[in-house]
């Protein structure tokens, strides 16, 4: 839906990253235990600790590896009941979380009990744990249900070699508005203008507007906005050689620059060079931006932050056959 | 701690709304706070020697945002910096801290973030054990409701205790009872979303100054004359949970105890923690808790801790209160504890 009076959606933001972490012999124990149907716990004096820990809570000194099977029953010592579960849970439907004191463990452990409703939980009933039939060794291997639904044994996982890492990949989502200046900055981008901010206190003009002087610490408004040039002087540029990562999307060597727009004093940053030879790409460069058609203009890749996506908008730049500007004079601009 | 550290007080303090949704960058949020500081006390930017901030780069979802929250600081001359991700009350206790070395006078505290962009349950379910509780998404309401749970099992308190202190946040003006709360429907049993401090966008800061320059600078300093914080495991099988020994450490190591504390201000997230840490802190009748309402009244993410430095700093300038506390936590279940004692200069 768009964002009323802007003509905008809101901005749309997924972080993705895969975690890997080693997970020392301890906790590889423990995580081995699930991937082949057992909970485990680690005695450390007289006490049973799920799941195991390396170090003596009281003292942190070293607690040995001496590991117990538990469960696969339990008793909760605690719970609540989540009537709206988040995107990471374990469930789409409301459950469960609980602290579960295992048979044969002297303290609990946070898990989630699949229970169907609230009105089957309570302090000190009988959970026992269900395994997945695919198992690779995380605490989502498992989960637990009301004893009173039977006890199952841990479906068989063949063989495999000890668990020594712990893959946990994290996605957030993050939905905002774009900010004030932002949006305008945006819907002059669609008009074909470059839309920047002049300081009221040192009449600089950043491009885009922060929506304040960083400088001064003094806040912008509209009344601050100017609009300048398509044309400009490359200030500072590198070629990109793609390095193969989780998201990446490139995979052949590009140039990225940063110009500075005639009438600004800040120069554009993240712009992609395609269709100019790296041989004559250099500093002072002159060049202009070639629009894409007004219908065809897509500012869906700028967010709140960046300064990338001007390829949404500009087809690409080219040189303009002026003389360079002088490069020293650019030294500042570099970003 | 030293039990003689150099006096430090708060000299000068700013705070934003606690806003829904701030429909500018976080670093405006700052800037707003940085200069209402500077204009207060007359100070020019340049004679604040120490920078700390407190924010939570997942939180608005921005690698690096701290940096670029130091546009509010403004961005030259480069300022002698650092960053806690954490809430601003724990760049306080570093910004104390440097200012005990003695070599630096004057630090600028801040705290910020935006938690109207992400889902912050989501985000800091990430704080919690990577291999044992964080993929299972153990988000911070979940894990306060087997701490409330186990409150009430335990006889410690009621759920008509836990709407007492919602009902305590709300505006006097809501004529909102503590029957009709309970009679809301549980959202993470046995809390209801009025157990739950909504999270909101806002910025919270404060200049310290050491010694007699305090003095010397207009309006009444508040003396910080103790700071202390402390942790517990991450294992929640190990807690008592309807206790906090890290809160308890946290205001015996700050002094809470040396005189009367007229006022405290506690990072009550969760309506229930109220109750723990009235215990906890040895907080008696003669206390008013939570004058400002408390997190359940205004929950600004990462600012929220060092807000209740503010609240406390702010009554006792302007003569409510001569002696004060102020809490703020960090981690599931109060996992771990910041206590702060403030005296007025009379």
């Amino acid at each position: 839906m768009p964002q009323p009076g802007t003509g905008l959606p809101p901005m749309r933001t997924v972080l993705e990253y895969p975690y890997t972490r080693t997970t020392g012999p301890v906790m590889g124990a423990f995580l081995t235990g699930i991937r082949d149907g057992r909970l485990l716990g680690g005695r450390i004096g007289e006490r049973v600790v799920c799941p195991p820990l390396e170090y003596e809570p009281g003292t942190g000194a070293p607690a040995g590896l001496d590991l117990v099977d538990l469960g696969p029953g339990g008793t909760v010592s605690s719970w609540t009941w989540v009537r709206e579960p988040t995107a990471t849970h374990p469930f789409r439907h409301p459950f469960a979380f609980a602290l579960i004191v295992p048979d044969g463990a002297s303290s609990g452990f946070p898990h989630v009990v699949d229970a169907g409703s609230p009105e089957r939980m309570s302090t000190g009933m009988r959970v026992t744990a269900r395994f997945k039939e695919q198992r690779r060794g995380s605490i989502t291997d498992l989960w637990f249900v009301p004893e009173e639904d039977g006890a199952r044994a841990a479906p068989p996982v063949e063989g495999g070699d000890p668990v020594t890492l712990a893959e946990q990949p994290v996605s957030l989502t993050y939905v905002e508005p774009y900010h004030p200046h932002r949006v305008r900055f945006l819907n002059g981008l669609l008009e074909g203008v470059i839309t920047g901010q002049r300081s009221p206190v040192t009449g600089k003009v950043y491009v885009p507007g922060r929506g304040y002087d960083h400088l001064e610490r003094t806040l912008m408004t509209e009344e601050h906005d100017v609009a300048v040039s398509g044309r400009g002087s490359v200030s500072s540029f590198t070629e990109i050689t793609p390095v193969q990562y989780h998201g990446q999307k490139e995979t052949e060597p590009y140039i990225r620059a940063s110009i500075l727009l005639d009438g600004s004093d800040s120069p554009i940053t993240g712009v992609d060079i395609r269709t100019i030879p790296l041989s004559e790409f250099r500093v002072g460069l002159r060049l202009r931006a070639v629009w894409r058609p007004a219908g065809e203009r897509d500012v869906s890749a700028f967010d709140n932050r960046s300064t990338g996506g001007w390829e949404g908008v500009i087809e690409r730049w080219e040189p303009t056959g002026e003389p360079d500007a002088d490069s020293r004079a650019l030294e500042e601009h570099a970003f | 701690m030293s039990t003689n550290p150099r006096p430090v007080a708060v000299v000068a303090t700013s705070l934003t709304p606690a806003y829904t949704a701030f429909e500018g960058p976080e670093a405006a949020l700052v800037m707003t706070c940085v200069n209402e500081l500077l204009e207060s006390t007359g100070l020019r930017r340049e004679e604040l020697e120490f920078t700390i901030a407190g924010s939570c780069d997942y939180l608005g979802g921005t690698p690096f945002s701290f940096v670029m929250n130091l546009e509010g600081v403004g961005a030259w001359p480069p300022v002698y910096e650092s960053h806690v991700e954490m809430d601003g009350a724990w760049a306080l206790s570093e910004a104390w801290l440097r200012l005990q070395c003695g070599d630096v006078d004057t630090a600028l505290v801040v705290g910020s973030g935006r938690a109207s962009s992400g889902r912050p349950r989501e985000v800091f379910a990430l704080q919690t054990d990577p291999y044992t509780m964080a993929p299972l998404g153990a988000d911070p309401v979940s894990l306060a409701g087997l701490q409330a749970r186990a409150l009430l099992d335990s006889g410690k308190a009621t759920e008509a205790d836990f709407a007492a202190a919602a009902a305590r946040a709300l505006p006097a003006t809501s004529g909102v009872s503590i029957e009709e709360l309970l009679k809301a429907d549980y959202w993470c049993d046995p809390l209801r979303a009025h157990d739950v401090a909504a999270p909101a966008d806002g910025a919270a800061a404060l200049i310290l100054v050491a010694g007699d320059r305090a003095r010397e600078l207009p309006g009444e300093p508040v003396w910080l004359t103790g700071m202390d914080h402390r942790i517990e495991s991450h294992h929640l099988g190990l807690r008592d949970l309807t206790d906090s020994p890290s809160a308890r450490l946290a205001a015996k190591g700050a002094g809470a105890h040396d005189g009367p504390v007229d006022i405290a201000e506690l990072m009550v997230v969760h309506s229930p923690e109220e109750t723990i840490l009235r215990t906890a802190l040895g907080l008696g009748g003669e206390t008013v808790i939570n004058p400002s309402g408390g997190p359940l009244a205004g929950n600004p993410v990462m600012a929220t801790g060092l807000a209740r430095v503010v609240e406390v700093v702010r009554r006792i300038a302007a003569g409510e209160a001569r002696r004060g506390l102020a809490h703020a936590s960090s981690g599931p279940c109060l996992q771990q504890n910041l206590v702060a004692v403030l005296e007025g200069e009379h």
